[in-house]
């Protein structure tokens, strides 16, 4: 029975020798499960690197917490794995187990979240969205769909329903919301508050600012879970949702597009979770020795709205109805 | 002779610094901005149209949590869990309206399982939460804010595998009611709200639930030995709060026609605690008051309006809550009743002292 067990034993024992001198190990430190977009995130990439012919993913879901994110760090060290692949829960105080990475000599590729110690780190390459140009987009659409209505002169109020208050996100789009309307002196900010991102405190959000506000023209609501609890409570005030008040939001769910098509939500800028051909292709590069650049890289981002053709400098609009059935997420 | 009522009585009681204390908040808000307070009709949802009534609509879901919150605090215990129960709640009812997303691809007016099934079976579940955590504190003797933390930290993971990390949405219109429908010309929450109140205020008034519970909060030993069964009184507060929250979260979830399982119910706990404690109900167990414990989630709510309505800088937001709400306690601390009585107290005598000459 002891030398069976010894056998199989060292039979499992060369099979992970065989497969570790084999695959090449991506290792992968995700943040945790917070929202639909962090879910079809994981998905993305954890499908690209997967799917891919000799590969193998190591996984860590670091349950939100930074102390099992830096541990799972260590772990991937102790493992020699090949590349890390990493976002952080929270932007401060990576520096002690980055540079161990950096000193293991193992290529770091930085995803979605940038820490605050970039500049004394080594990577190979980071991927991030752009939450500066996505607010100002959302203004701009708001801005040039009027023009395109013929409301262009017209004086418009504006709410601005900002996301958790300090969260990366909520900063970037404040200041491009902000920034976004210096083009269109008709526009004016006439409240701003936060929503927290979701669509409970959307809703009663939107619900007291129907009646603080005597009028509400344009809603810019820094994600779309906001912008359809928001829907709910313009339609109880007795209003019509994407007509009396235009609703701009954010990130392309795909909730989003359901209203958008049905006509309740005027348009929604993309912030899209679908990172995986970026992290293959990097890693592909990495695998073949190639030289990278080291500057942040934006996935290409759309906007998408009930007509399309709206034209915000860096993009068009796409009609969501033309798209809808092709939204992983 | 006609007997004099006595102020120092009325001072002494918690619930009439919660309600000193609303009208204060109120009182503001009517010389800040008067149009706060104004009610209309609005014709195409049936309903009143207030910031009075989104208040009242609005604090529904704590109100609800802290009726049996109240009486778990009277016990002398916490129960951390109702939160994520609320999110436990909201994913069972959507998973079974939406089912399979891949399969009912858009959401609509439909529900893949009777309706009866998604009104019962997260009652039923939230209901059995509430007895583990009566099972874990009466018969495992465990701290009930440990054996609570339990469900608190493992009830959202239940959620997220529930319905596979994923946010379903419904337009299911039977489903809206709950949450967004009008009876009586208000909004279905606050109806929901009055029901379980009055039923929770029945059951422990009108028999001697009540009492038992406070015997077993002040010393559950003594409570024992005179022949209450503490551990099935624990067993039915514990059940009762998870009934409860899953009635919460069922309006929650109805308010946004999704489950959120991320967000549904997130503080909600801190919130019950508060609002309890606002009403009046000692932390340390023993006597409560239902009554504060409406009044409590109606200030925390107020101060929210409040924020919204007067467009508070998000920035602010948390600090001006934390001073309110400070405010709020300090006025109900032991010391400052005991002053404002014994003042009182002294100028009754003084007054009456001087018209008998």
């Amino acid at each position: 029975m002891k030398k069976l067990l010894a056998l199989a034993l060292a039979v499992v024992m060369l099979m992970s020798v065989a497969s570790a001198l084999a695959e090449y190990k991506v290792a992968f430190s995700q943040i945790g499960q917070e929202s639909d977009w962090r879910t079809a995130n994981t998905d993305s990439i954890k499908a690209a690197i997967e799917g891919h012919e000799g590969w193998e993913l190591i996984y860590d879901d670091a349950q939100q917490k930074q102390e099992n994110q830096i541990k799972a760090l260590r772990n991937f060290i102790t493992q020699g794995v090949d590349v890390i692949l990493f976002t952080g829960v929270v932007s401060t105080g990576w520096e002690e187990v980055l540079k161990e990475v950096n000193d293991e000599e193992i290529p770091l590729i930085l995803v979605d979240r940038m820490p605050d110690c970039m500049d004394q780190i080594e990577y190979a390459a980071a991927f991030g969205g752009d939450f500066v140009e996505e607010g100002r987009r959302q203004t701009a659409w708001a801005g040039e769909y009027l023009k395109s209505i013929g409301r262009g002169e017209e004086e418009i109020n504006v709410v601005i329903m900002e996301g958790t208050t300090g969260a990366d996100a909520q900063v970037g789009r404040t200041k491009g919301n902000l920034a976004g309307l210096e083009a269109y002196p008709n526009l004016k900010v006439v409240a701003q508050q936060s929503g927290n991102f979701t669509r409970a405190e959307g809703q009663a959000l939107m619900e007291s600012w129907l009646k603080s506000i005597d009028k509400i023209d344009v809603l810019i609501a820094q994600n779309d879970d906001m912008a359809l609890g928001a829907i709910d409570a313009i339609k109880a005030a007795g209003k019509v949702p994407g007509k009396d008040i235009i609703i701009v939001g954010c990130d392309s769910v795909k909730a989003a597009f359901d209203a958008i098509v049905a006509g309740e939500m005027n348009a929604t800028i993309e912030c899209t979770p679908l990172y995986g051909p970026f992290v293959v292709n990097a890693v592909e590069k990495l695998q073949a020795g190639e030289a990278m650049s080291k500057t942040l890289v934006h996935p290409e981002e759309g906007v998408y709205d009930m007509d399309g053709g709206i034209d915000l400098g860096t993009v068009v609009s796409v009609k969501a109805a033309d798209v809808i059935d092709e939204r992983q997420y | 002779m006609k007997k004099k009522f006595d102020f120092s009585v009325l001072a002494r009681s918690k619930v009439t610094w919660a309600v000193v204390a609303e009208a204060l908040i109120l009182l503001v808000c009517l010389f800040v901005r008067p149009d706060f307070f104004s009610i209309s009709y609005q014709p195409t949802t049936e309903m009143l149209y207030g910031n009075l009534i989104d208040i009242v609509n609005r604090s529904s879901e704590i109100t609800i949590i802290a009726m049996g919150m109240t009486l778990v605090i009277a016990l002398g215990g916490t129960d951390l869990s109702v939160g994520a129960l609320v999110a436990v709640s909201g994913a069972i009812a959507l998973k079974f309206l939406r089912w399979d997303v891949t399969i009912y691809n858009t959401p609509g007016d439909y529900t893949v399982y009777p309706f009866i099934l998604v009104l019962v079976v997260p009652l039923a579940v939230c209901t059995l939460m509430g007895l583990f955590n009566g099972f874990l504190i009466a018969k495992a003797d465990i701290q009930p804010i440990i054996a609570t933390l339990i469900l608190m930290v493992c009830g959202r993971g239940i959620a997220q595998i529930l319905t596979n990390g994923k946010q379903f949405t419904t337009q299911y219109s039977p489903f809206r009611v709950i949450g967004q429908g009008s009876f009586l010309f208000l909004p279905m929450p606050i109806i929901i709200t009055a029901i379980v109140v009055a039923a929770v205020a029945l059951f422990v008034r009108k028999t001697a639930f009540g009492t038992f519970v406070e015997a077993v909060g002040i010393n559950r030993k003594a409570a024992r030995l005179s022949g209450i069964n503490a551990q099935l009184i624990i067993f039915i507060v514990y059940a009762l709060t998870g009934f409860l929250s899953g009635i919460s979260g069922m309006i929650y979830s109805s308010r946004i026609m999704s489950n959120d399982s991320n967000n549904a119910g997130l503080n909600f706990e801190m919130d019950a605690i508060l609002a309890v404690v606002i009403g009046g109900t000692s932390m340390t167990g023993g006597k409560f008051s239902l009554l504060g414990t409406v009044l409590g989630s109606i200030i925390i709510r107020t101060i929210v309006n409040l924020v919204y309505y007067f467009g508070i800088a998000s920035e602010a937001t948390m600090a001006f809550k934390a001073v309110i709400i400070a405010v709020v306690i300090v006025l109900q601390s032991e010391p400052v009743r005991n002053y404002f009585a014994k003042h009182s107290k002294a100028r009754q005598n003084l007054v009456s002292g001087g018209a008998r000459g």
